[in-house]
């Protein structure tokens, strides 16, 4: 009296597969579930034996076992419900043992049979190496993202036992009611004035560098952040998928439908704790922002407000990509490529940019300068101040350029940036600098001036030179040639020292 | 702490300095009493120079000039202090009336406070300092008639540099880049006519004009400050440097003993000083409220002049400089305006000073410097009044601020007057 039923279970972003067996046998009536359960896991006995009674199945009065196998790996979550429900069906011959050979089960049940979504389809379909899979209806969708299996959308546990049974017809629901249409990205043609700050958009979003824009309170720093996913070319069907399996492992909302297909941007509030930032927390280790962000932007809002240890932990994922979070029981490598854009008050008050106007104490300053200083600074390649546009530029009647524009120039700035065997000219590695972002004459006469006035340091040097090779190829530059003075020098003009007005003049 | 890092100790060993207390001779001058800094038997209570009972006194918690003045009146400061730590100060009516409300709170936490003072031990603590006290031979004249003076003055370095002119420059702790230069070059023409500067050693204008007056030496006058701490509690630390430097080749002063915490009610009671010991008081940059108002208004209370420099109508930092101006106070266009206040020749800056050395902006970079004048401009208002792209606006702005024609800061462009 023995039967086996496919699932899996999430970890991170990546499904693991699970084979759920459940065996009837003589003894006293119990029901243990074996194989390293959480405890949502192992409540599944009673929503499993509440839904099977309730869906006029027999619950059988013998001894039943559940193993979970592999039985070193933790599982996690109520996914598993419905596999051990048909398992257990299989092995009282309610259903034909036959019937689940080659069937995949996931889905949590209530009690009264009816089967509900789990967080994280994509990658549990994903991990079923099945032909069908029997998924709550609500989350039919996203399985079929993975198109190697044949999708069964149930509603109820009664439907997925007359189906198997070949019985009645697989039931063919109506796809669950479409998400509202994702709302248009705001235009950058809504800013008016700026040049500075939109430019340094454009090179953020052509090279993938990150851009730390700061300025007094009013200045538009959220409204031109907000504008940079717009800018970004749409995600390929790889991109899609990962961003995906991401949003449907933390369980939350596609904008506009299932895929992921714009560039996502995520702009965590600075009171973020670091686990929701990073990731972890659950037993599943659910995707944090920063992966959420991956394939986008990730927009930090008020960085010099962020607690220092939070910012401290970017560290690790801008420089390789991934988060790497580590658990006594379990650790995951989820990603964490993502183009990092943070706004800030040059102080507490906001005002350190107008000589004279801070009115900040000398200990409040002191506090921000080592919030925004060293080693959190150095990850930007560009830093802008954002000065309050004047009023003539905010009543002028014609329009900024249009996002759209924006973005086919950063489109081909990529494709240039895809020659050289890199997504965006921020990956291109230090090593390869002297091939691909070579100088003329002039630009190098101007780094070598700046580097021995202690304008520029060594380590910006390497930043300097990426964020110009950018330029070039936004402006059409034939690729191969040297870099001229022009985007060398516009680089270091788009590279403030953010601590300097923090110090006190003289 | 290093020897070094330790103004106590690098301040040059005291010269000779009277002490004498106000009730044992009222005469200042040379006939009057030293004590050397050898102060053995300094333990017996009745050997303690009438200073030792005032550097205990000032150094209550509470103690402004006010109510150490009302002290002061009673008798002798040793009965002061008696007065004191038996938490009976606030029956004498003059002090009572210093202390205003709560006075028997005060007097009960001086009270608490004088019993954990050894008032021997404090004198041979200060020892490394200079002391003077109203009346004495050192003090300085120009404190001895003043409305509120104080009583007790510690001193790091060398108190005769205050016989002779002088000049207080002030001004706030955010200036301009512009500002700073124009203090820095006024600390140095008047320190070079022979004009002390006096200043209170806080950032911004402070510092640049004392570094100016540093500047100027050995041939420059000495250099006065005047600060609202102990002379060892170094206020901002960063300018440990210019502290030591000021208290070597002039003169630190404060009202508070050694190892007075800076506290905010303390500055405005150190600017009172600044603008007492100037001839004229000269404000660089200052918003519509703060220290430098202060000192002015003290400046006015003891009729000294006040100069002030214009700046452009719409910077905040010179908001209240120009304040000032609309409401009559005199303009100081240039050093020499400043000089003939003090009634001082401008000094002979000597032959290449006139000359910049800097290589001449040409092409887009005249046109730049031109667009920017001499207020602090952002990228965007100098691309729109050049007309210049951002990249050719780049390659200027790189080639001026490599020639000190310009610098940046706070995502601002200023132009410097010299290299």
């Amino acid at each position: 009296m023995l039967a086996t039923v496919a699932s899996a279970t999430i970890l991170g972003v990546e499904g693991r597969p699970v084979t759920v067996e459940v065996h009837v046998g003589q003894g006293l009536p119990g029901f243990t579930v074996v194989g390293l359960p959480d405890a949502s896991c192992r409540e599944a006995r009673d929503r499993v034996r509440a839904a099977i009674i309730c869906s006029e199945l027999d619950w059988p009065n013998r001894k039943v076992t559940v193993n979970l196998a592999p039985s070193s790996e933790r599982k996690i979550g109520s996914g598993l419900d419905l596999a051990i429900a048909l398992a257990l069906l299989g092995a009282t011959d309610q259903i034909p043992a036959d019937a689940l050979a080659g069937v995949g089960a996931i889905g949590e049940l209530g009690l009264d049979g009816a089967v509900r979504p789990v967080a994280g389809m994509v990658s549990l379909v994903d991990a079923q190496a099945s032909t069908t899979v029997v998924v709550p209806n609500a989350s039919a969708a996203e399985a079929r993202l993975v198109g190697r299996h044949q999708v069964r959308a149930v509603t109820r546990l009664s439907e997925v036992v007359l189906g198997l049974k070949g019985e009645g017809a697989w039931p063919d629901p109506p796809d669950p009611p479409a998400a509202p249409p994702e709302p248009p990205a705001p235009d950058l043609a809504d800013v008016r004035g700026q040049p500075v700050a939109r430019q340094a958009l454009e090179i953020a979003a052509a090279g993938g560098h990150h851009l730390l824009l700061i300025g007094p309170p009013g200045a538009g720093k959220t409204m031109l952040a907000r504008r940079l996913p717009g800018l970004l070319p749409p995600l390929s069907q790889p991109e899609a998928l990962a961003a995906t399996r991401v949003f449907s492992a933390a369980g939350v909302p596609v904008p506009g439908g299932v895929l992921v297909t714009r560039p996502p941007f995520r702009a965590p509030h600075h009171s973020s704790t670091m686990v929701s930032l990073i990731g972890g927390g659950t037993a599943a280790l659910r995707p944090g922002e920063l992966s959420l962000a991956a394939g986008g932007c990730l927009f930090l809002d008020e960085l010099g407000e962020f607690p220092p240890s939070v910012i401290d932990s970017l560290r690790q994922p801008l420089e390789e990509g991934v988060v790497r979070v580590a658990r006594a029981r379990a650790s995951v490598t989820l990603p964490a490529r993502f183009l990092l854009v943070a706004a800030t008050n040059p102080c507490p008050c906001g005002e350190a940019t107008e000589p004279g106007a801070c009115r900040c104490s000398d200990a409040a300053r002191a506090r921000y300068r080592r919030r925004l200083s060293g080693p959190v600074l150095d990850r930007f390649d560009l830093r802008v101040e954002v000065h309050r546009p004047d009023p003539s530029a905010l009543l002028a009647t014609e329009a900024g350029e249009r996002s759209t524009a924006v973005a086919a120039r950063v489109a081909a700035a990529r494709d240039v940036a895809a020659t050289r065997g890199v997504s965006a000219n921020s990956a291109i590695a230090a090593e390869r600098l002297d091939d691909v972002a070579a100088l003329d004459r002039g630009a190098h006469r101007m780094l070598e001036t700046a580097l021995r006035q202690g304008r520029l340091t060594a380590r910006g040097l390497a930043r300097v030179r990426r964020v110009a090779r950018t330029i070039a190829d936004l402006d059409g530059v034939d690729p191969e040639a040297p870099l001229g003075a022009e985007p060398v020098a516009l680089a270091m003009a788009l590279r403030s020292d953010a601590s300097s007005y923090l110090q006190s003049a003289a | 702490m290093s020897d070094l890092d330790d103004p106590h100790s690098t301040a040059p060993a005291p010269r000779l300095f009277a002490v004498r207390g106000p009730l044992d001779d009222q005469g200042p001058g040379p006939e009057c009493e030293s004590v050397g800094p050898d102060r053995a038997g300094a333990d017996l209570d009745d050997d303690l120079p009438a200073a030792a009972w005032w550097v205990a006194l000032a150094g209550l918690p509470g103690m402004g000039p006010a109510r150490l003045r009302a002290l002061w009146e009673i008798s002798s400061p040793r009965e002061a202090w008696r007065l004191v730590s038996a938490g009976r100060a606030h029956l004498v009516p003059t002090v009572g009336a210093s202390m205003g409300r709560g006075a028997a709170e005060q007097a009960a936490s001086w009270a608490r406070a004088a019993a954990g003072i050894d008032v021997g031990g404090r004198w041979q603590e200060h020892a490394e300092v200079a002391v003077t006290t109203l009346g004495d031979g050192l003090f300085p004249a120009r404190l001895v008639d003043d409305v509120e003076p104080p009583l007790v003055l510690f001193a790091a370095g060398d108190l005769t540099v205050l016989q002779g002119p002088t000049v207080a420059i002030v001004g706030t702790r955010r200036c301009t880049r512009a500002g700073a230069e124009f203090a820095r070059e006024l600390g140095w023409i008047c320190a070079r006519a022979g004009a002390r500067v006096v200043s209170g050693l806080a950032v911004g204008i402070d510092t640049a004009a004392h570094e100016g007056a540093l500047d100027a030496r050995p041939d420059g006058a000495p250099p006065v400050a005047i600060v609202g701490s102990g002379l060892d509690v170094v206020y901002p630390a960063r300018s440990r440097g210019l502290w030591r430097r000021v208290a070597e080749a002039g003169v630190v002063l404060s009202e508070y003993p050694l190892g007075t915490e800076p506290a905010r009610w303390r500055f405005p009671a150190r600017n009172r000083l600044v603008a007492a010991l100037a001839d004229v008081v000269v404000v660089v940059e200052s918003p519509r409220s703060g220290g430098s108002m202060y000192t002015v208004d003290e400046a006015l209370r003891r009729d000294r002049p006040v100069l002030v420099v214009p700046g452009p109508v719409r910077s905040v930092a010179s908001a209240g400089t120009n304040w000032l101006l609309s409401q009559g106070a005199h303009a100081a266009c240039s050093p020499d305006e400043v000089l003939a206040a003090v009634g001082l020749a401008p000094p002979d800056t000597g032959p290449g000073t006139l000359l910049d050395p800097r290589p001449k902006p040409a092409g887009d970079g005249r046109r730049v410097l031109r667009a920017l004048g001499w207020e602090p401009a952002s990228l965007d208002v100098l691309a729109r009044r050049t007309s210049l792209g951002l990249g050719p606006l780049a390659v200027a702005l790189n080639r001026l601020e490599a020639d000190r024609w310009i610098d940046r800061e706070g995502g601002r462009v200023e132009r410097r007057a010299k290299p």
